[in-house]
């Protein structure tokens, strides 16, 4: 190269970074002019909106979105277990006492109570059913049980009673749908996927949100029930079985050795450690944190789920069976996955259907078999939970999507063939135990044949805002922002029913 | 009306200039005293200059400050001292600079530096009290040496509602904590004052605010029951605002004649407001006594701390937004190592709930946990702990939740527990106590609720019967 080349070059690199230079430097004041009025601009129109994410409090971290959150103010509740009693329970054969409904059986139904009301199954006037159970009253609070449920009525003193709970959905999915989701079309988050968006889980290597099913049958809303609707899908619940593998495909495939499954998933999250840098998704690093989860429950999950290493009283007391599907296993399992820090579980059994079309539906025969399948689990759940001391931070709640009919159901107009009674949407009971409710209280009254509620009336709603309250959650201020506007679980009703809290 | 807008504007820019003549002239003042020392005699030359900036912004401050005092309601001396010695502050910097720039003007300039230093301080504390109130400063160190810190922000219960005085037992609390603070002897705003009956009945600058008699029509109510965002309501919107019951009670006092002597029971009352005054009892407060979080408020725990914990996979946040106090749960990772340990007593003030259910713990592990002395909740469920370890708890004096549940532990080492005062609950499922042993507990914790569980459910035969079978047969 001779010494005019050389010189050239320099000249060159010179010049080069003489025009960097330049650039930077108008680059930056360009830039920061930019940034300050935007900096300006944006404080200025902070106090304008509402920002969702101030407002409910809650920040959506996509690569952790399952850590532990804070409440909005101390809560009562660290987990809940929802007994969701698909199909509907029969509030007059359980809790609801009416001697002058026994006094009308037989009898033809009031206009007064037909009339611009609508139903599911019953047309033109069918005749009054009386009490089909026998009644007492038991512990110190005093409360009406049926003989339906022998055991229950023996733990009476830990539980609150609703009597007035009321709902607008007289079909299964829709009031499923409203009970679980807040609406009764589909499309809203559940109220499991609300918590775990509020409050994240505390054990890292199982889901935050449990589902388990029994009966048979999924609920008829579906999976939509547990459902995270329009949240992040990390939210949504996740459904386990109590018999063969708790999650379908967790065992590793035959000949894949656990190194080569963490080895492949490592490739995996680095392969979409590249893509978030080249697109910056967060949905990406919510399935990173997917992937990592997925590992650890492969180890955490059979075991939890694995409920033959209970001690043999424990299952005499729950009544449980190793190795078989039904409510008492899952039960059973709620406890252990609530121990194990998982913070909701939803439990649906399906069968409480009581319409009389059939005798495992009528009220007198299948009904009583529904009850004596869940009566003894449940009150081993209420007793197991306080004797270890999960029931001062448990919410445990118990009820259906609406109640039935004081009058016998007469489908197409011809008496059914077996005693039932129809959906009815105007009083039903559900009950609530441990993590801050009452004990041994009753809240709401029906009036003298269980028709309608005249005191102490709820919605569900209302039990959504107490639910989300025991979490430590203002329902009104845990809100996610979806197309436009903040959502919420109750939306623009309910109302914490302070009544039952101690 | 447009004049004292802008009237009102250039006083509200006070709180914005007053602080510059402050910062302004400390400045000036370190630097002519730091200037007598031959190696900063630099410095000289600065200060004339500082001072005269430092004047003209403390005139700039009077000006606004004296809008501000026109356009505002403050307690008249308070604002009349800040006011001269603000003046006085302004004058004081004019000599001291005329001082600076003619030497042989004939005042003590160490004196006047000295002075000056002086005026600043009581200016600038006025000025504080004013905004802030007059203890505002002392406040936190009144703390120290009184229990009762709560004492002008809650409402303590009363012991029999019916027979309270309503005025001074139910009114008067309510105003002393959602209005005094704007309306007292220091700072009247819409010149009205709260904390005297008879200058609450005089009214504010808008007239009467009590109608006695007629709610509805007293100015009171009305702003009470307004929007929170209509501007006239009160409290203002950022305000601490009074609850349904606190309004229906003011209600039913103004509707009352606003009596200011008789009794509750003397007038007359709808069930609502019986039983908004029984709510006032101290029955309900009793129940929401016994927190597990304490009242005192703490000092936010070292976020490295918090973060090396998590790194290891231990739960560790706060209980709650907007408070300070910690749980630590050790669900995910049941392992618990001396690092963990040493972490955790680090954060020690912080450290309230303790979850270490199903771990590792031994005997060796709870010599640390006993150091904790802020838990409040305490989970050993599930551990290998026995009596001997038992004994360090000893000091865990706030606790109210003990989880021995499924443990080795025996009476012996129940006993050692004896000295733990506020212990409310305490599970012993599947310990290995005896009957005996638990009718021993009851008398040894009379004020606990022992739950040693182990509950039985009887076995009936319908448990396992089909209805349908029997109605087939």
């Amino acid at each position: 190269m001779t010494q005019k080349e050389l010189h050239n070059q320099r000249l060159l690199r010179e010049a080069e970074r003489a025009v960097i230079r330049m650039q930077t430097r108008r680059h930056f004041i360009k830039e920061s002019a930019m940034g300050l009025g935007a900096l300006a601009l944006g404080s200025m129109f902070g106090s304008c909106t509402n920002s969702p994410v101030q407002q409910s409090g809650v920040t959506f971290d996509p690569a952790h979105p399952l850590l532990p959150k804070l409440p909005q103010f101390a809560a009562k509740a660290k987990s809940v277990i929802y007994l969701h009693m698909a199909g509907a329970p029969s509030q007059l054969e359980l809790f609801d006492y009416k001697p002058e409904l026994m006094k009308m059986d037989g009898q033809d139904c009031p206009q007064s109570l037909l009339q611009g009301k609508k139903f599911a199954f019953i047309r033109g006037v069918p005749k009054m059913l009386g009490p089909q159970a026998k009644f007492a009253q038991h512990g110190e609070s005093r409360t009406w049980v049926s003989e339906n449920m022998p055991h229950l009525a023996s733990i009476v003193d830990e539980l609150s009673f609703l009597k007035a709970v009321t709902t607008d959905q007289f079909n299964h999915a829709p009031a499923q749908l409203m009970v679980h989701t807040g609406s009764a079309r589909l499309g809203r988050p559940s109220l499991g996927s609300w918590t775990t968006y509020g409050l994240g889980t505390e054990n890292q290597n199982l889901p935050g949100f449990v589902v388990l099913t029994s009966g048979g049958k999924n609920p008829d809303a579906g999976k939509s029930v547990w459902g995270s609707g329009f949240l992040p899908s990390v939210y949504q619940g996740v459904q386990c079985r109590s018999e063969g593998d708790p999650v379908l495909f967790i065992k590793d495939p035959e000949g894949m050795s656990r190194d080569l499954r963490k080895a492949s998933i490592d490739a995996i999250n680095e392969v979409n450690a590249e893509e978030y840098k080249s697109y910056n998704d967060p949905e990406i690093l919510s399935r990173i944190s997917q992937y990592e989860m997925a590992y650890n429950m492969q180890i955490a999950a059979p075991e939890v789920m694995d409920i033959s290493n209970e001690p043999d009283y424990i299952h005499e007391m729950y009544g449980s069976k190793p190795g078989k599907g039904s409510f008492a296993n899952n039960v059973l399992l709620a406890r252990k996955l609530v121990e194990k820090g998982v913070r909701f579980v939803q439990l649906f059994d399906w069968g409480w259907d009581s319409h009389g079309t059939d005798a495992s539906l009528a009220i007198d025969l299948g009904f009583i078999n529904k009850c004596r399948s869940v009566d003894k689990c449940i009150t081993a759940l209420i007793l197991d939970l306080k004797q270890r001391g999960l029931l001062e931070e448990t919410l445990v709640v118990w009820g259906g999507e609406f109640g039935r009919t004081p009058m016998a159901e007469n489908r197409e107009g011809k008496p059914n063939p077996y005693k039932g009674r129809d959906h009815h949407t105007e009083a039903f009971t559900m009950w609530m135990a441990g993590a801050g409710i009452k004990k041994g209280f009753t809240y709401g009254e029906t009036d003298e044949i269980g028709y309608s509620a005249i005191s102490g009336k709820v919605e569900p709603f209302d039990i959504q805002a107490t639910i989300l309250n025991q979490l430590g959650f203002d329902h009104e201020k845990l809100t996610y922002e979806f197309q436009g506007r903040p959502f919420r679980l109750t939306d623009t009703r309910g109302k914490v029913i302070t009544d039952i809290l101690s | 009306m447009i004049l004292l807008s802008v009237i009102e504007f250039f006083g509200h820019l006070h709180p914005l200039l007053v602080h510059l003549p402050l910062g302004i002239l400390l400045i000036a003042l370190m630097l002519q005293w730091m200037s007598r020392k031959n190696k900063y005699v630099a410095l000289q030359p600065a200060v004339p200059l500082i001072l005269l900036i430092g004047s003209v912004t403390a005139f700039a401050s009077c000006i606004t400050g004296y809008l501000l005092s026109i356009s505002d309601d403050y307690d008249q001396s308070l604002v009349s001292w800040h006011m001269w010695m603000g003046i006085a502050v302004t004058l004081v910097s004019l000599i001291l600079y005329a001082k600076e720039k003619n030497p042989a003007f004939a005042v003590n300039k160490k004196i006047l530096s000295l002075g000056l230093l002086l005026l600043l301080m009581i200016t600038g504390h006025l000025g504080g009290s004013l905004t802030h109130g007059s203890d505002y400063l002392i406040k936190p160190l009144q703390q120290i040496f009184s229990t009762d810190s709560m004492a002008n922000t809650s409402i303590k219960p009363v012991a029999n509602a019916q027979e309270a005085i309503v005025y001074s037992d139910i009114i008067t609390p309510i105003f002393q904590t959602k209005c005094y603070s704007c309306h007292n002897a220091n700072k009247q705003k819409g010149s009205l004052r709260m904390d005297e009956i008879s200058l609450l009945m005089k009214g504010g600058k808008d007239g009467k605010v009590i109608t006695p008699g007629n709610a509805g029509e007293s100015e009171l109510i009305k702003r009470l029951l307004l929007p929170t965002d209509d501007e006239h309501h009160m409290p203002p919107k950022e305000k601490p605002q009074l609850t349904e019951n606190q309004v229906a009670l003011l209600h039913w006092w103004i509707t009352n004649n606003a009596d200011t002597q008789k009794k509750a029971k003397e007038l007359a009352q709808t069930d609502k407001i019986k039983s908004f005054l029984t709510a006032l009892q101290a029955a309900p407060v009793l129940r929401n006594e016994r927190t597990d979080i304490p009242v005192v408020a703490v000092a936010r725990a070292d976020e490295k701390l918090i973060d090396q914990l998590k790194g290891k996979s231990i739960i560790v946040l706060p209980v709650a937004q907007n408070i300070n106090y910690l749980q630590a749960n050790f669900v995910t990772d049941s392992l618990v190592d001396k690092s963990d340990l040493q972490l955790l007593v680090q954060l020690k003030p912080q450290l309230i709930w303790l979850k270490l259910a199903n771990t590792n713990t031994i005997d060796e592990t709870l010599t640390n946990i006993g150091q904790l002395t802020n838990l409040t909740r305490l989970d050993l469920s599930g551990t290998q702990i026995t009596d001997k370890g038992l004994t360090q708890l000893t000091n865990l004096a706030s606790l109210q939740y003990l989880n021995l549940a499924e443990t080795k532990i025996t009476i012996q080492g129940i006993q050692s527990l004896k000295k733990l005062g506020k212990l409310h609950t305490l599970y012993l499922f599947n310990t290995s106590l005896n009957s005996q042993d638990r009718l021993s507990l009851k008398k040894m914790f009379p004020a606990t609720i022992i739950d040693t569980g182990g509950y039985n459910i009887p076995y009936l035969k319908e448990d396992t019967m089909l209805v349908k079978e029997l109605i087939k047969k």
